[in-house]
């Protein structure tokens, strides 16, 4: 059976039970121990970390919905932008409350996607890749521009969060946490669905497909869009955490972040990007200590695991149980 | 308000623009045009080419005409280490160019800071007479700078046009593969593209910095520049380059001084997105198949 | 397996000797944090801090180390990047806050950036001496309750400066601004052109996207304005140096001076003889007897312009080591904060005696009134104007 979140098919025999035990057992360790650190060895600097993996994964993943059409872009983070926006200005200017705030952080990225994305998805993926990072700082100027809505480029300060208890780093963690994982959820429910076979057989080969009547466009539209509501909502989130949004947090550097982050993890498995994500927060305050010479060294580091593994530290992931498993005959 | 004085300099103004633009684009799209690699460390390498004319010509005092190209062979010549250990894994592989190219972007400007400190420096200008034709002014060192473009453009045409080199250059740019098979070196050819292209971007670079200030963080704007000419003229054109690059800086000098500097970066990003959506191979690119 | 548990066990019991030894030394090691941008657009400020810090550290260890009540410290400097965004601000404070313990913390630098630290670092009751020209720095809900500001914002330079040019030249009557559509840019001008105004000028504004280096379209603009004045204002000082070349070539032959941070260096080196004339406001006058001892000092070390934020984070940094010896403690931090608020009269070295200031414009005394300085650039060497105390409000 062909694993649906992974890109490429590894072959066409089963997997062995035991290796299916193994998985299972394997995620649900992963899942215990992400609900559980908090409680064990928690500083309101290591779940400040947790809070922004979980949010950053959300952009992660919502990218990698994206590219699974078989496009990048490099204007994620100004749609994130946009969901912050709207949730700031929900909070402060429009009245609106919890849930409605986020609703509009996931409804204004989701529109913009939804208007210009049919002019946009028609391009080949490198103009594709251009025109995103065009629009991404069309976006960004107007949101310091703009200052009597947005606060030009000082940004809108003194958001006040509607949820009660949020105060405590603790339970905001697990509030991100359930966003978190709802967002992923939908997103591996996309995967696996119908519209995922859909979109995976469009990225192969969109002219044979189109003639078996996939309406290539719309769908990717639609993936777009989704991707866009989901990522605006991890901008509410961080509206949340931060009570403040700043137009600096939404440039191309962040936007070429959720890219590092699916492309470094392993653009072709969904999991790529889980580890892309931890990868990107975790290491560069790993490399603190080094404060002068930090920057050079997540680059060579960049430099280094796109030269050695092409496919992502998935791919290394992959190689290494294929090794573990020996050479027993099995297919890679 | 539409004055002649204020007319002649706003095309002095964008005269001098477009030759910057021209020249930091030219590399760039050698690169892509060739390889498929889209260089995100494009401004890293401007910028060591504007330490390297500082060197040469702000601290060693070297004539003027003879530390500009130098100084850029230099800056070539050293990258191709890098081209070795680095740019020769990414050749046909756009994704992993762009983010391993920012990595090695990242590395290559923070060494700058380490070396060399972040503050502003400058190099003294080759001359600094402003000449004044009936009202408007033009400053001396620019038009050096648009003559350099001129030569550098020129020689680079004729490369590509009437030796056998630029020949198989073309030729591997529109289709590797039959180049290969036709008995090319390919690996050898990848060498020299990268050699000419790293050339004009650390000249441009060197005539950047020159014009305007050197700081480690000198290339963010130049990386732009690149990307918005080469998106008008094309991904890959030689002349798409050189028409983008007048296009865009004579845009720019009109609408800003008219307009403002915001109308002006509205209107040059919503004309490019325009043209992307509706004419994605740029003015002077060639159309080929919508889904590549 | 049984080599690499072996080789585990050697490195174990060496990292515990090393750890003994540590332990021994004998001067305790007092954490002073510091927040500011190590990259992107802050760097040359966050070098600053760190260099300024660490030069006020050093000159404490030399002497013996800090003592306090009966006890001898040794400071020491922890470093955190802030990336110049205020995400990175905040993870930097709560990283000193809660992974290093350190209860002081000097910078950052820039508005956007102080205020996610203080929004974080005033609750987790840490001492904060930042900058940051946005009033709220002081001027905010929870009264600026372990914060001060450690050098002039335009609020306290600008009044002063425009009062004295309205004075010395009358007949300056329009004045252009352009600057940087960046969060000092857009925080700035407005306030200067409210002091232009009350001091009469006609003022003409425009914005710039950060990052652009060709101005001539911009100041050809301005001229068919016609101003007597153009201001650089919030400009980061290479920009400044090629307004003022630029606007030289285009033609301008107006005053030209700067009411914004200190930039007099990239100036003169970048405009070169177009710079005559230019005056700008300086933090700190290095030819002074005071200001050559500190350049002496710090090219000791490293070489190049200095930025003239580096003597005012020496300043602040000795001041914060005198208020936590006057408090007599290291950990109880309302005492060492009532400490720095009552140092009025403490001298430094570099500023002379210190003025906390700032009730009228804030609604609290953390504001610290330095001295500065109105420069020129005449017969290409940088020359002192004048001298202001901006007045205590």
């Amino acid at each position: 059976m062909t694993n649906p979140l992974v890109l490429k098919s590894p072959g066409t025999h089963a997997q062995p039970r035991g290796n299916r035990v193994g998985a299972v057992l394997a995620g649900l360790g992963a899942a215990l121990a992400v609900l559980v650190w908090p409680l064990v060895w928690s500083n309101d600097f290591t779940l400040t970390l947790g809070i922004l993996i979980a949010i950053n994964l959300i952009g992660a993943v919502s990218l990698h919905l994206i590219v699974r059409t078989g496009h990048v872009s490099l204007g994620h983070a100004a749609f994130m932008g946009l969901g912050a926006y709207a949730t700031a200005l929900s909070l402060t200017r429009w009245h609106l409350v919890f849930p409605f705030d986020l609703l509009a952080g996931a409804a204004v990225p989701a529109l913009v996607a939804l208007l210009i994305g049919p002019l946009l998805l028609r391009l080949a993926g490198k103009y594709f890749v251009l025109v995103t990072f065009m629009v991404g700082e069309v976006i960004r100027l107007t949101f310091i521009q703009w200052s009597s809505l947005t606060g030009g480029a000082n940004g809108l300060f003194g958001v006040i969060v509607p949820v009660p208890g949020l105060d405590s780093l603790l339970h905001f963690y697990y509030f991100a946490l359930a966003f978190c994982v709802l967002c992923v959820g939908i997103v591996v429910r996309i995967l696996t669905s119908e519209l995922g076979r859909a979109i995976d057989s469009i990225r192969e080969a969109q002219r044979v497909s189109e003639c078996s009547g996939v309406p290539a466009i719309r769908m990717k539209v639609v993936m777009f869009s989704i991707a866009g509501a989901l990522v605006g909502v991890a901008g509410g989130l961080q509206v949340y955490l931060l009570k403040y949004v700043d137009p600096s947090a939404f440039t191309i550097v962040q936007s070429l972040n959720f890219l590092i982050m699916n492309v470094i993890g392993g653009m072709d498995h969904l999991a790529g990007a889980v580890i892309g994500t931890v990868f990107m927060v975790v290491l560069p305050q790993a490399l603190e200590q080094y404060v002068n010479v930090q920057q050079i060294l997540f680059g060579l580091i960049l430099v280094a695991v796109m030269i050695g593994m092409p496919g992502g530290l998935m791919d290394a992931v992959k190689r290494l149980r294929s090794l573990s498993r020996g050479r027993s005959g099995e297919e890679r | 308000m539409f004055s002649a004085t204020l007319l002649g300099q706003v095309l002095v103004n964008g005269l001098s623009l477009s030759a910057i633009y021209v020249l930091v684009a030219l590399g760039f799209t050698l690169l892509f045009g060739i390889m498929r690699v889209v260089n995100f460390s494009h401004g890293a390498f401007a910028m060591l080419g504007g330490y390297a004319l500082f060197l040469l010509y702000g601290k060693w005092h070297l004539p003027y005409l003879l530390a500009v190209p130098l100084a850029a062979l230099g800056v070539a010549a050293l990258a191709m280490v890098l081209e070795y250990l680095v740019f020769r894994w990414f050749y046909q592989k756009m994704m992993q160019s762009m983010i391993g190219l920012l990595g090695l972007n990242m590395a290559l400007v923070y060494s700058a800071v380490l070396l060399w400190d972040v503050y502003e420096r400058s190099i003294p200008p080759a001359i600094t007479t402003l000449i004044s034709v009936g009202g408007v002014l033009l400053p001396a060192d620019r038009l050096t700078v648009v003559a350099i473009a001129i030569v550098a453009l020129g020689a680079f045409w004729l490369f590509m046009t009437r030796t056998r080199f630029g020949l198989a250059m073309r030729a591997a740019s529109q289709d590797v593969e039959t180049a290969e098979a036709q008995g090319m070196d390919t690996a050898a050819l990848y060498r020299m593209a990268f050699f000419i292209a790293i050339f004009l971007t650390a000249l441009a670079g060197g005539l950047y910095a020159q014009t305007y200030s050197l700081s480690p963080f000198m290339g963010d704007r130049p990386l732009i520049v690149a990307f918005v000419v080469v998106i008008l003229g094309g991904m890959g054109s030689i002349p798409g380059a050189a028409l983008g690059g007048v296009l865009l800086g004579f845009s720019e000098s009109f609408v800003s001084t008219f307009y403002g500097s915001a109308v002006s970066s509205f209107a040059s990003f919503g004309i490019v997105i325009l043209l992307l959506i509706f004419r994605p191979w740029g003015l002077l690119g060639t159309k080929e198949a919508m889904r590549a | 397996m049984r080599r690499f548990s072996r080789m585990a066990g050697a490195v174990a019991l060496g990292i515990a000797l090393f750890g003994a030894a540590s332990v021994v030394r004998a001067q305790e090691v007092l954490k002073i944090g510091a927040i500011g941008s190590l990259s992107g657009g802050g760097t040359a400020w966050g070098l600053a801090t760190q260099r300024g810090a660490q030069m006020a550290i050093d000159e404490v260890n030399a002497a013996g180390g800090l003592k306090v009540g009966d006890k001898t410290y040794k400071p020491t400097l922890v470093m955190v990047d802030d990336q110049y965004t205020a995400t990175g601000g905040r993870t930097a404070a709560q990283r000193l806050m809660t992974l290093e313990k350190a209860k002081f913390i000097l910078g950052p630098v820039g508005a956007p950036v102080v205020l996610a630290t203080i929004s974080v670092t005033n609750p987790g009751r840490t001492i904060v001496l930042s900058d940051g020209y946005s009033d709220a720095v002081l001027k905010n809900a929870a009264h600026a309750a372990y914060n001060f500001r450690i050098m002039d914002s335009e609020t306290e330079f600008a009044r002063a400066m425009i009062q004295w040019l309205h004075r010395t030249q009358p007949q300056l009557k329009s004045v252009a601004l352009i600057s940087p559509n960046d969060a000092t840019g857009q925080s700035v001008v407005p306030v200067l052109k409210r002091l232009y105004e009350e001091n009469g000028f006609k003022v003409y504004t425009e914005m710039f996207d950060r990052g652009m280096q060709e101005f001539t379209p911009l100041l050809t603009r301005m001229m068919e304005q016609k101003p007597d004045l153009f201001d650089l204002n919030a400009n980061s000082p290479g920009d400044a140096g090629l307004l003022v070349k630029q606007a030289r070539q285009v033609g301008f032959k107006g005053v030209i001076w700067k009411v914004g941070g200190p930039a007099m260096p990239e100036i003169q080196s970048i405009a070169g003889d177009l710079a005559e004339g230019v005056m700008a406001y300086d933090q700190f006058d290095f030819s002074t007897p005071a200001g050559q001892k500190f350049a002496a000092e710090y090219h000791k070390r490293w070489s190049g312009t200095i930025n003239a934020e580096t003597p005012i984070w020496y300043n602040a940094t000795k001041l914060l080591l005198e208020a936590i010896r006057r408090a007599g403690t290291t950990t109880d931090v309302d005492k060492v904060r009532d400490a720095v608020a009552h140092l009025d009269g403490y001298d430094a070295g570099v500023f002379g005696p210190l003025v906390w200031g700032g009730m009228a414009d804030y609604g609290v005394d953390h504001q610290l009134e330095l001295p500065f300085v109105i420069s020129q650039i005449k017969g290409g060497k940088i020359v002192t104007l004048v001298k202001i105390q901006p007045e205590k409000r």
